[in-house]
Parts: structure tokens; C-alpha cells; sequence
């Protein structure tokens, strides 16, 4: 019963969430400079045309009615049609203003269910590589304070720190792709293409994660119980893996759901340097293109993703510990 | 005793690596089957290193120097890691920090399988678990089954202890370090603890090393008693030889300064019968705590209830009870902190709650407060000077000079030494912290002072002396004091009168003798059979104390809300709620055995 109205209150605030974001986007999208039908149109389309097609489209409504009318489509599961994107794939440019495929463009929904599994799964790929990457240097670290694996997760997170991720996505596809050979890179045409950008997200994961970890787990084991399990006859083994590395796990959660965010910016570039197909791709071509349809859908997915991941890691740490509070 | 014994500690000598100086030197003793050892010493003696170093647990940078710990014949200290963690099994250890102990995450009973399981790997699952719920049940943890799903958070002080002691007894050891184990709990509980490790050494045939920092403690757990002093064993005795003739200085000094409770030759001061400048009509206190796990739902936390008494001037009066029965809630309220949220409080015939303004700062002036802890209460960037004036500056008194006259004459009064007066407060002892805490409540001349658990921090010496110093400063300046503690000896020294808090409620007023020798609420009796002394009790433990601890004041029992551990209860007392009862010579007590002794006097007086 305690985790129903903990999941009724924390979806309630989720949709408050995501409304409240769709309506920040909404205006910010209305208000920047750049007219979207001016792009459509092309250049050279005569003023008054533009007017017309934006006052069919309602684009010269007060926002708020703008908005509203959205909304009601989108709770209907409508995210509404793209501006610029024909059903068919290829974007369309602005140079004809001829309107005669509007029939056509592609629904925004299609747009991200084409798009949003493979960065999902990009995603996925790369927080599981991140988290081998910190236990691999950030237990031996948290269980040495002060000595060389220590030192050396804090060397291995200050050089992944310092990376940028553009550079190290081009130094790796040269080396691993272009020399040698061993992994694609550029596009998609299957699993092994997510393994590189997945890669160098997890470097950009793994900094705060292996800091984390580390000093979680070095002061869980200056907790008495760690202690006191060794005069209880428990062998370290177990005192560390079923005690001090689940106390210490706790913080690492919260964490990785604050990092969500961050793996988004990363997954913008990431994507566009490897032309991966996903999520990130196609919000940089939808600004490009001020697709407002497509920016606003994949701003109301983005951020229920991470509504719906910052709710599964509160449970998930409730659950390890429960003096935590729903 | 003739048996083999099971633990043969010889010349065992600890130090800390690179630094000459021994912790523990040339500590020698046996350990016999079903044997309790009790071993005392002053904080900071070793006791704790050596209950350490007997079960082969010393960490860096403490390391064993030389000397033998030998368990059945084998040296223990020269084990290999895997063969001293097979040992575990045979040698168990309970500590001092009960909450500590165990992982937070996960819940107790679980916990207790896993160490069964790691020291006897054979045992399978099922087994192991319905051997660690018989054992819990015969702790006497309520609803053993259910309880075993807990997790420690949910565990009382006191409960938690007893599933350390299951735990440690759990594999059945051939015996048991305890380190202190009752030094946390509540007075009623540690001794059922100790009355629990007493009957296990019989039933499970375990020996046991008992280590406190409490004579009497060691007194009522052991027969044979070591003395550790600096790391040495200075004296070894049978408990009432050692009581009687102690030896050596430290173990007469422990002697002399452990209070006496009955045969004591403190002079019985008449109570002075003044005007009441305290009257508490009937005031409760509730406070709302968030549910667990709900929306907003709240749960009521009834602190304080229906409390009524008087206080006289010049009086001192003791408030006693357990932790959580409310003692420091009604505290916030005589020293107006909080308001009652039902009935009064009068002060000189005014009542509190109605006060704001200038008047409010007058009664502020009247009632101070000294609290419990020393080092958490002073600011440890003030000079402890300004710290004494600050009060004459909030109140607007006198000019700098002026000021600084009564803080040096204050200072001088309190036993400290005005040297002080520009100094920090940093490294001074818990009990010049406590007198610049007195110094900083009298500087304003208060008529009444409130001490909760003022001297609960300093050691016996240290509390001789400031008692000394609160009575020059009664006599001097007329005083009313009201001691809030959970000492029972200490309140025995200092009170005239004394009202015992149960659950929030108080359940007995006595007059100091009359409450030691003749209580009239069973509660009372519990508390006066645990208090730890060397004198031949007048309550014995098996007669006034039942198992269980306070109900938790959220769910309050309907009837008497001692019925659930009263040794006298009857069917009476789980439907009606006693109120205090008249037991002649002002004497009142909640209970209603009360009413059938008190009949007849009622009677006799009418006749
Ligand atoms: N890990 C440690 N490192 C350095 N010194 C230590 C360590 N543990 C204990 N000591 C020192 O050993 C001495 C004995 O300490 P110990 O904890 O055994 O005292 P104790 O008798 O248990 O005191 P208490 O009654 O306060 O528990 C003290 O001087 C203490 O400072
Ligand atoms: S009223 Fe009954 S239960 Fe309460 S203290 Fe008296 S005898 Fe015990
Ligand atoms: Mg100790």
C-alpha cells in the first residue's frame, strides 16, 4: 500500500512536471527569432502567403490558446505532425513552397518510436559500461582510502574528467574503427555500432560515478557494523559484498538518476558525431529545422523519461534501504 | 573451580605500533566453563582494547605485543584468518553500541541467519531461522516471528542488545565477551539484560567475560572481579571481599563514591513548606508526528499527560523516569519553551501561557535552564566570558562595566577562575563546561532553576562537587531547584520531593524517604530494584521487574499504562485508568492498589 501512494503522489507530480516543461518550451519556441513557415516556405515565399499558411496552422493565435490546443491533442496521444519531415524519411528543405505534400509529413510520434529505442538503447549500453567501469576502479578504491587504487581512481576519474567527448569519439573511431578495425562506428547496422558511442558516454558517466562510489564505500566501511561483522564470524568477502557495497550503493542510485540528465546533453553529441539514428540526431536536425512539432514531442518524451527514471531509482533505493521514506 | 578452564589469557601485553608506551601490560587470568568474569576499570583504562584482544579482533593500530589468549589450548592469537573465522562460532562478542551493530538495510532476523550461517555452515536454512526466532523468543523479544522481519531501525535500544545477544549465542559459544552491554540502556531494561546474560551462561552452558565500567554493574553480573587500572590488572577479588576490603586506591576510590541508595547517613533535610512558586494544573502536551508512508496522515504523540503538582519555594524537586516518558517535554513546558495544549501553568499565581511582552522577559528571568549537554551547548567561538554576559546583554542590564563585574563575581562563585574570562571554551573539562552553564542560568538571579540532566555527564567526583556548589548557591540565594534526571541515586542526594513520569503521565509525588522506602506506585518499585548498587537491595529485581518496555506513547494502552509490565496487575487496571491517589502526608501515587491500602487510613480518620 505504501508504494501505491508513493507511485499515485510521485506520478501526479511527474505529469505536473512534464505539463510544466511542455508549457516552458512551448513559449520558448514562440518567442525566439526564426519563423518556422518562413523556414517551410523558403526565402522567397511573399509575405502574405507566409501569413496565411501560419494562420491556417494557428501559429498567429495568443500562446497560451496555442498551447491549450496542443495539449489536447497530445493527452489524446496526438504529438501532431512534423513541419518539415515527410512521411516517407528524407527531411524535406525549404526551397519549394509549393505545399502540395503537407498530406504527408510524418507524425512525430512515428518519428521518436523510430528513434527513441536506439538511444535507449545506446543509453542503456552505456550506463552498464559506466557502472563496470566504477566498480572495477571504484571498489578497490573505496576499500583502500588514502593508498594506490585510491589514488588511482582518482587519477582514472580526473583523465575521463577532462576528456572531451567529441574528441575522444573521433580518436576512438580512428583508432578502433578506421585503423584496426574491430568496431563500426558511423551509422547503424546493428548491436556492435552501439558499442563505441556507448563507450565514450560511459567515460563521461563514469568520473562522478567511480568519486562516488568511492567515498560511499569508504565511509560505509568505517560503519560499525563492518566491523563488527568480522567479530561475527562473517569473512570480509561477504561483509563487503552484501553489506558495505549495498549501503554504498544508495547514494551511487540517486546519483545515476541526477545523471540522466547529463547522458542526455552527451547523447546529443555523441549521436551527431557517430550519425547514430536515435533521440539525439533527431532533436539536433529538429532544431536545426525549428520543427516545432518534433522539438515539443521530444521534449514532452524526454522529460517523462526522466520523471519515469528518477521514480524507478527512489524506489529502487527504498527498496535497498527502507528508513529512506517513500 | 577444578574444570579445565575454557580461556587461558597469559602476560597478554598490547600497544600501539611505533609508541612504547603498553595499552594493556602482562594481563593474566582464566576463564572457567559457565563461569562470569567480571572485569571493571575507569574509562580509558583498557577495558575495551582487552575485551577486543580476547577474542582476537584488535585493529590497527592497536597490535598484541606479546603474551597468549589460549581457547581450548590453542594460542588464538597465531590463527590464520580462515581458522580464527571458524572459531567465531565458540567465541562470541556483544559491544557497547547495540545500534551500530548491524546493518541498517537489511532486517535483524536475516542478519542473525547469515552469521549462523557463516560460522555453521551445515545448519541448513529453514533450521537456522527457526532456531535464531526460539532464540528471540527466549530473549523475550514480543512476537518473535514477526519481530525477526524487522530491520534495526525498528528495534528499541534495549530490544536490539537482546538480538545481539542472540546473535552471539546463536552458534552456542563456549563463551561471551560483553563490552559494557548495559551501558546504553535505560535503567529497568539493563537490568533485565543482565538478568537475561545470567540465565543464558546456565542454559546454554556459556562462560562469560563481563566488562563494565559500573562496580555495582559488575557486582550483579559476576562473582569474581578484576580490577584494570592503566592497562593493568591491579586487584582480583570475589565481589563481596573486594566491596569490603579493597586493596588498591582506584577500587577504594570506586567504593567509596558509589552512591548508597538505603544505607546511606544522608541527613533527612525537612522540605521547606513555602508558598508554590510552580503550580502545574493538569497539563498535557501532545505532539503530531507524520505516518509513515502515507499521505498526510499523523500520528498523536502524547508527551506529557493530565501532570499536576506544586512546587514550594526553596524546594528541590526531582522529576525521574525512563527515557521517552516525557521527562524533557515537560521541561519545555515548565520553562514555557512550549505551551501546554491542555491545563495550566502557574507561575507565582500567574499563568504562563498568558505572558508575552514584558512580562514574559521578567519570567524569563525568573526560571532558567541548565541543560544536559556540556559540550554541544557552548558556542565554541566565544570567549567564555561574553558567553556568561550574553543573557545580561539580551536583557538590557547594567552598562559594560558594570556587567563585567557580575560576570567576574559570578565566575568567581560558580569555582571558576576568572583567568577564563577571555579564553575559549575549547579543552575544558565536562565539568567547568557545566559551570559556565550555571553561571551563564544564575547571572540573571533566577528564583527557580531547571536542570535536566545537568550532571548525567560528569563522573562521580565532578558531580560531588557542583552538587556542593548548588547548595551554597540555595542557601545563598533562595533557590528552587527542579532536577530532571534518570538517576535515581543522584535524586536520592538532592531531592525533597520526587515525581515518577510513566508514559507521560506521573504515577507517584513522594517525599525522598518516603519513595526509597516505601514507593507506593510498582513502577516505582522497578525502578528502585534496578538501580545498580552495592547495598543488599530493599526490591529485588525478580519481584518488581516484568519484561517489556514502555509501550510507545503513540498507541497508549487503555487502563493503567504500566498494566503491560506490572507485577500486581489485575483485571482492573487493563479498563480503568488510576489517577493519583492521596497516601497521606501528601504522598500520592497512581495505582489502584493505592485505594485499597489507602481505605483503611481514610476511615481511621473519619473515625
Ligand atoms: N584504536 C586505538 N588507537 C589508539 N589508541 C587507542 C585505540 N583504542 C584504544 N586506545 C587507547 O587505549 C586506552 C584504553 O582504551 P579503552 O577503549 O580500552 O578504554 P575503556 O576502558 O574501554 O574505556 P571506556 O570505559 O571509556 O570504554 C586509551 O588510552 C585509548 O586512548
Ligand atoms: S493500577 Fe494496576 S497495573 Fe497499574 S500500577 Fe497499579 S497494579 Fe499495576
Ligand atoms: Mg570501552
Amino acid at each position: 500500500m505504501e508504494i501505491l501512494s508513493f507511485l499515485a503522489r510521485r506520478i501526479a507530480q511527474g505529469l505536473v512536471i512534464v505539463f510544466l516543461v511542455s508549457g516552458l518550451i512551448f513559449t520558448l519556441l514562440r518567442v525566439v527569432p526564426g519563423d518556422p513557415v518562413r523556414l517551410m516556405a523558403g526565402g522567397m515565399a511573399p509575405e502574405a502567403l507566409i501569413n496565411e499558411i501560419a494562420t491556417k496552422m494557428g501559429l498567429r493565435d495568443p500562446i497560451p490558446i496555442q498551447f491549450m490546443r496542443y495539449m489536447g491533442h497530445v493527452v489524446r496521444g496526438d504529438l501532431g505532425e512534423s513541419f518539415v519531415r515527410p512521411a516517407n524519411g528524407a527531411s524535406t528543405g525549404g526551397s519549394s513552397f509549393d505545399d502540395s505534400t503537407r498530406g504527408a509529413r510524418a507524425k512525430v510520434l512515428d518519428l521518436i518510436g523510430e528513434t527513441l529505442p536506439m538511444t535507449l538503447q545506446l543509453a542503456g549500453v552505456a550506463v552498464a559500461m559506466a557502472l563496470v567501469i566504477s566498480a572495477l576502479i571504484g571498489i578497490p578504491g573505496g576499500l583502500a582510502p588514502g593508498r594506490w587504487p585510491d589514488r588511482l581512481a582518482f587519477y582514472v576519474s580526473s583523465v575521463f574528467i577532462s576528456l572531451p567527448n567529441f574528441w575522444l569519439g573521433i580518436v576512438l573511431t580512428l583508432l578502433l574503427s578506421v585503423k584496426l578495425g574491430w568496431l563500426p562506428a558511423i551509422g547503424y547496422g546493428g548491436f556492435a555500432y552501439t558499442l563505441l558511442p556507448a563507450f565514450v558516454l560511459a567515460v563521461e558517466l563514469s568520473p562522478v560515478l567511480i568519486r562516488t562510489l568511492t567515498g560511499s564505500l569508504a565511509s560505509i566501511m568505517q560503519e560499525p557494523f563492518i566491523a563488527v561483522g568480522a567479530v561475527r564470524g562473517l569473512s570480509r568477502r561477504r561483509i563487503i559484498a552484501n553489506h558495505a557495497l549495498r549501503n554504498a550503493s544508495v547514494p551511487l542510485l540517486n546519483l545515476l538518476g541526477v545523471q540522466f540528465s547529463g547522458l542526455l546533453g552527451g547523447v546529443l553529441i555523441v549521436e551527431y558525431i557517430f550519425d547514430y539514428p536515435g533521440l539525439g540526431l533527431l532533436t539536433i536536425n529538429a532544431v536545426l529545422q525549428r520543427d516545432f512539432p518534433l522539438i515539443q514531442g521530444i521534449a514532452i518524451v524526454t522529460s517523462a523519461i526522466f520523471v519515469f527514471i528518477n521514480i524507478a531509482v527512489d524506489l529502487a533505493a527504498t527498496m535497498i534501504d527502507p528508513r529512506l521514506e517513500y | 573451580m577444578s574444570a579445565e578452564p575454557i580461556l587461558r589469557v597469559r602476560d597478554l601485553s598490547v600497544g600501539i605500533a611505533g609508541n612504547a608506551r603498553p595499552i594493556l601490560a602482562d594481563v593474566s587470568f582464566d576463564l572457567a566453563p559457565r563461569e562470569i568474569l567480571g572485569i571493571i576499570g575507569a574509562s580509558g583504562s583498557g577495558k575495551t582494547v582487552l575485551s577486543r584482544a580476547i577474542v582476537n579482533w584488535l585493529e590497527a593500530p592497536l597490535v598484541v605485543t606479546g603474551g597468549s589468549v589460549a581457547f581450548k589450548g590453542r594460542d588464538i592469537l597465531k590463527l590464520s584468518g580462515g581458522a580464527m573465522r571458524a572459531t567465531r562460532r565458540e567465541i562470541a562478542y556483544v559491544g557497547a553500541n547495540p545500534m551500530g551493530a548491524l546493518d541498517p538495510t537489511l532486517p535483524v532476523g536475516p542478519q542473525i541467519v547469515e552469521k549462523l550461517h557463516a560460522v555453521a555452515p551445515e545448519i541448513g536454512r529453514e533450521d537456522a531461522k527457526r532456531r535464531v526466532i526460539t532464540l528471540l523468543d527466549a530473549v523475550r523479544i514480543p512476537s518473535a516471528a514477526t519481530r525477526f522481519h524487522d530491520f534495526p531501525s525498528q528495534f528499541s535500544g534495549g530490544m536490539m542488545q537482546r538480538a545481539l545477544i542472540v546473535d552471539a549465542l546463536v552458534s552456542n559459544p563456549a563463551f561471551l565477551v560483553a563490552d559494557n552491554v548495559t551501558q546504553p540502556l535505560d535503567v529497568t531494561v539493563a537490568a533485565q539484560v543482565l538478568r537475561l546474560m545470567r540465565e543464558l551462561t546456565v542454559s546454554f552452558d556459556t562462560a562469560i567475560v563481563f566488562i563494565s565500567s559500573s562496580l555495582p554493574t559488575a557486582c550483579d553480573a559476576a562473582n569474581m572481579i578484576l580490577v584494570l587500572d592503566e592497562g593493568r590488572v591491579v586487584e582480583r577479588q570475589q565481589k563481596d571481599a573486594l566491596v569490603a576490603n579493597p586493596t588498591h586506591a582506584y577500587t577504594a576510590d570506586l567504593v567509596a563514591n558509589t552512591p548508597k541508595i538505603w544505607t546511606g547517613t544522608t541527613p533527612p533535610r525537612t522540605p521547606p513548606v513555602g508558598e508554590p512558586v510552580l503550580s502545574v494544573r493538569g497539563a498535557s502536551r501532545s505532539y503530531h508526528v507524520r505516518k509513515r508512508g502515507s499521505f498526510a496522515g499523523t500520528s498523536e504523540v502524547r508527551a506529557v499527560r493530565n501532570v499536576t503538582f506544586d512546587v514550594h519555594a526553596g524546594e528541590n524537586f526531582g522529576i525521574v523516569g525512563e527515557s521517552g516518558c516525557g521527562k524533557s517535554s515537560l521541561m519545555r513546558l515548565l520553562s514555557r519553551l512550549e505551551r501546554p495544549d491542555g491545563g495550566q501553568i502557574l507561575c507565582e499565581g500567574v499563568d504562563m501561557a498568558t505572558l508575552s511582552g514584558r512580562d514574559l522577559l521578567a519570567f524569563r528571568r525568573t526560571v532558567q535552564l541548565v541543560l544536559q549537554d556540556p559540550f554541544g551547548s557552548l558556542p565554541p567561538r566565544t570567549a567564555v566570558g561574553a558567553m556568561i554576559e550574553a543573557p545580561l546583554r539580551i536583557h538590557g542590564l547594567g552598562d559594560s562595566k558594570a556587567r563585567r563585574e557580575r560576570v567576574v563575581a559570578m565566575m568567581r562563585e560558580v569555582g571558576l577562575s576568572p583567568e577564563l574570562y577571555d579564553q575559549l571554551p575549547l579543552g575544558l573539562s565536562a565539568g567547568q563546561r557545566q559551570r559556565i552553564n550555571v553561571a551563564r542560568a544564575m547571572i540573571l538571579e533566577p528564583r527557580i532553576l531547571i536542570m535536566d540532566e545537568t550532571l548525567s555527564a560528569l563522573d562521580q567526583a565532578e558531580q560531588f562537587k557542583l552538587l556542593a556548589l548548588f547548595e551554597t548557591l540555595q542557601a545563598k540565594h533562595g533557590l528552587t531547584y527542579i532536577f530532571i534526571s534518570h538517576d535515581m541515586a543522584l535524586v536520592r542526594r538532592t531531592c525533597d520531593r520526587v515525581a515518577v513520569m510513566y508514559l507521560g503521565e506521573v504515577v507517584e509525588i513522594s517525599r525522598n524517604e518516603r519513595l526509597f522506602f516505601d514507593p507506593g506506585h510498582p513502577y516505582s518499585r522497578a525502578l528502585l530494584s534496578a538501580i545498580p548498587t552495592l547495598e543488599e537491595k530493599r526490591y529485588r529485581t525478580e519481584d518488581c521487574l516484568l519484561d517489556g518496555e514502555p509501550p510507545n506513547p503513540i498507541d497508549l494502552p487503555v487502563g493503567c499504562g504500566f498494566a503491560g509490565r506490572c507485577p500486581n496487575a489485575f483485571d482492573r487496571c487493563r479498563v480503568e485508568s488510576p489517577v493519583l491517589m492521596a497516601r497521606g502526608n501528601r504522598d500520592l501515587a497512581a495505582c489502584f492498589l493505592v485505594e485499597r491500602e489507602a481505605a483503611p487510613v481514610l476511615e481511621e480518620a473519619l473515625a
